[in-house]
């Protein structure tokens, strides 16, 4: 413990203004459709694929990517099987994760993933392609709502709104910075 | 002196000013994002609600704030993270460089951080013999040609992509002359991907922190924040101490107003949050204070504290768009940043309170309803109170409260004035070193008579 926590406790309680209220929010609510839900996540550069049922699967994941992708899931059958020992490099050779999503939020397109779902905390932004998986029952409509399910944020968690990106060259977007260069929700 | 060099904005600005293309770029770019920005609120219902409670959670906050600071350094605590406090930017500095040196570390990957800019830690790493690399692509961009920030969220918005291309051609390698944005970034990504895989260190800095959990919450669109820290061994968040709220449901109201505000986007792709460090790894907290506990003993001024540093200020205030960030020459700029420099540093930064018009566009699009614009006045006051106004502003108002408050001699003035301006020479009126105002305006033609005699000839004068 530093000396320096004393003095800056001290130095704020001397220059805080007598206390102010804290206000309740409000609970702000909207529409929850999947069809609110699609159209904001592909307005940001994201793809949403409904299945007729998740035995449906693997059979659409074939066909959204063909290519033969080094894949790490806890849901398929994985070829680069991850756990949260993986050392980087084998994560680093990941090409598509299939990832479960606890819940959607419908007005900004945006999933919650919990750490519990992730296999390892770098694997939602080390994959080159990222699909999560929701059930269309879970979705919300505002963050208010989100928050709301958020009952133990864990020790990580995000929201994650579609894929990596960045406008940082003449505002000019470009999807695929760091991150997943591209993100799929299949709803079932 | 050079206009790089002169001490006040006005000076820096002309340097900007001297590519009238790439200026008007400028001016455009950022009132199109002013634009975006509307959009997103607009089909917000409920959000002139949601500035209000922003507003009132910061004010609670900061009223309560030694309380929050405790609650969260003890639920921190129980969470298994560090917890270090900085008075100013020395011990910040110090206290970062301790933690990797204890990690036994010499590769630091840092994502986007305004804090770590104000404590200026790059150069007290690197000359410590740290490896520190920006990997957000516009920090990484200014960070290769040596420059700073000159927006908080678009932070190269002062480049052109042909600048980019020419530091990416002499750093990373790429093809001479390429400019397509695409491919600029693409070349970023696989040299900073390996930055990434290497690093021993994550430095992150901190939108918001919640006393209830202990977390940080971190936001960026291009995940480079959650790469790195998902990766390294270490985790260092630098928290400036104002960013604290007291529960995690408040973040509800505040990621609803961050990105809208910021660039018109409904929340930023990822908005991440860190509680726990995973076993067999470290994750620490560097509060710092660095003047905000002076900033929040000034009734004036506490409300500054309360950014969420979303730029919706700097986009949509002419003279920002017109000046360019690094014409404040302050970690901070635009509006929001001329009133938290003068608490840092009044005599380096009483230029930056007059670099506005009073418009009040900022206090308008401000999500935490801070009242910029009438700070700016206030800080004004406050400056020509401690005798820091230019020679001849000072001469000139003190002439100017004279004449006023004498009506006769106003009057003499008046009769002199519009007579003057009908024989002097135009180069002697316009003279740029007697009137600054007339280097890029014409004055209006003088007028035959004053408004008293005018008003004496009107015939249902009474």
């Amino acid at each position: 413990m530093s000396s320096s926590r004393a003095k800056i406790v001290a130095a704020v309680r001397a220059s805080q203004p007598a206390p102010l209220p804290l206000p309740a929010v409000p609970e702000f609510t909207g529409p929850a459709s999947v069809a609110d839900f699609s159209a904001v996540l592909t307005a940001i550069g994201g793809r949403v694929v409904v299945l007729d049922g998740l035995p449906q699967l693997a059979e659409v994941l074939g066909q959204l990517f063909p290519a033969n992708y080094l894949l790490a899931s806890a849901m398929l059958p994985a070829t680069l099987p991850v756990t949260s020992d993986t050392p980087i490099d084998r994560l680093a050779a990941v090409e598509l994760a299939v990832l479960r999503a606890a819940f959607g939020v419908a007005e900004n397109g945006t999933v919650w993933l919990p750490e519990a779902n992730m296999l390892h905390r770098a694997l939602p932004t080390i994959t080159q392609h990222l699909v999560l998986v929701l059930d269309q029952r879970n979705l919300v409509a505002t963050m208010h709502q989100a928050y709301a399910q958020v009952t133990d944020v864990g020790g990580y968690g995000m929201f994650l709104a579609g894929p990596s990106k960045t406008a940082d060259i003449e505002q000019s977007l470009v999807i695929g910075a760091h991150g997943a260069r591209s993100l799929t929700v299949l709803l079932h | 002196m050079s206009p790089a060099n002169t001490p006040t904005h006005a000076g820096r600005s002309e340097l900007f000013l001297l590519d009238a293309e790439r200026t008007t770029w400028h001016d455009e770019t950022l009132w199109f994002v002013r634009q975006k920005r509307d959009k997103a609120v607009y089909a917000t219902p409920e959000f002139q609600a949601l500035r209000q409670l922003a507003s009132d959670i910061k004010d609670h906050t900061l009223s309560r704030l030694a309380e929050y600071l405790e609650q969260f350094e003890a639920a921190a605590l129980a969470n298994g993270v560090r917890v270090h406090w900085a008075a100013d930017a020395a011990e910040h500095n110090r206290l970062v460089l301790d933690i990797v040196r204890a990690a036994g570390a010499s590769r630091v990957v840092k994502s986007k951080s305004m804090l770590t800019e104000e404590c200026h830690l790059n150069p007290h790493l690197l000359a410590n013999g740290v490896e520190v690399i920006d990997s957000d692509l516009g920090e990484r961009i200014i960070q290769l040609r040596d420059e700073a920030p000159s927006h908080v969220v678009l932070p190269a918005i002062h480049l052109k992509k042909e600048d980019v291309g020419e530091t990416f051609w002499q750093h990373l390698g790429t093809e001479k002359g390429l400019t397509d944005p695409q491919q600029l970034t693409e070349a970023a990504r696989q040299h900073l991907r390996e930055k990434f895989l290497a690093a021993e260190v994550a430095i992150s800095g901190v939108n918001f922190a919640i006393a209830e959990t202990g977390s940080v919450v971190v936001c960026t669109n291009e995940g480079n924040a959650d790469l790195a820290i998902g990766l390294a061994r270490v985790h260092i968040a630098c928290l400036g101490m104002e960013k604290l709220l007291p529960r995690l449901s408040d973040l509800a109201v505040f990621t609803r107003l961050l990105t809208r505000s910021a660039t018109g986007q409904p929340i930023t792709t990822f908005t991440s949050h860190f509680t726990k460090p995973l076993p067999g790894r470290e994750m620490h907290v560097v509060i710092v204070d660095n003047g905000r506990s002076k900033q929040l003993g000034r009734p004036d001024f506490r409300a500054s504290l309360k950014c969420i540093r979303c730029g919706a200020c700097m986009n949509t205030c002419p003279v920002y768009r017109r000046s360019g960030g690094h014409s404040y020459d302050f970690t901070i700029p635009g509006p929001i940043g001329a009133i938290l420099s003068p608490n840092i540093d009044m005599r380096k930064h009483a230029s930056l309170p007059f670099a506005s018009t009073l418009c009040g566009s900022c206090t308008d699009v401000c999500p935490v309803k801070i009242d910029i614009h009438a700070q700016l006045y206030k800080w004004r006051q406050v400056l020509a109170a401690e005798g820091m106004l230019p020679a001849s502003k000072q001469w000139s108002m003190k002439l100017l409260s004279r004449v006023l408050a004498r009506p006769a001699l106003f009057k003499a003035g008046g009769a002199v004035a519009r007579l003057g301006l009908r024989f002097v020479p135009h180069g002697l009126t316009h003279a740029p070193g007697y009137n600054p105002w007339a280097i890029a305006r014409e004055l209006p033609a003088a007028p035959k008579q004053s408004f008293r005699a005018w008003y004496a000839q009107q015939p249902d004068h009474v």
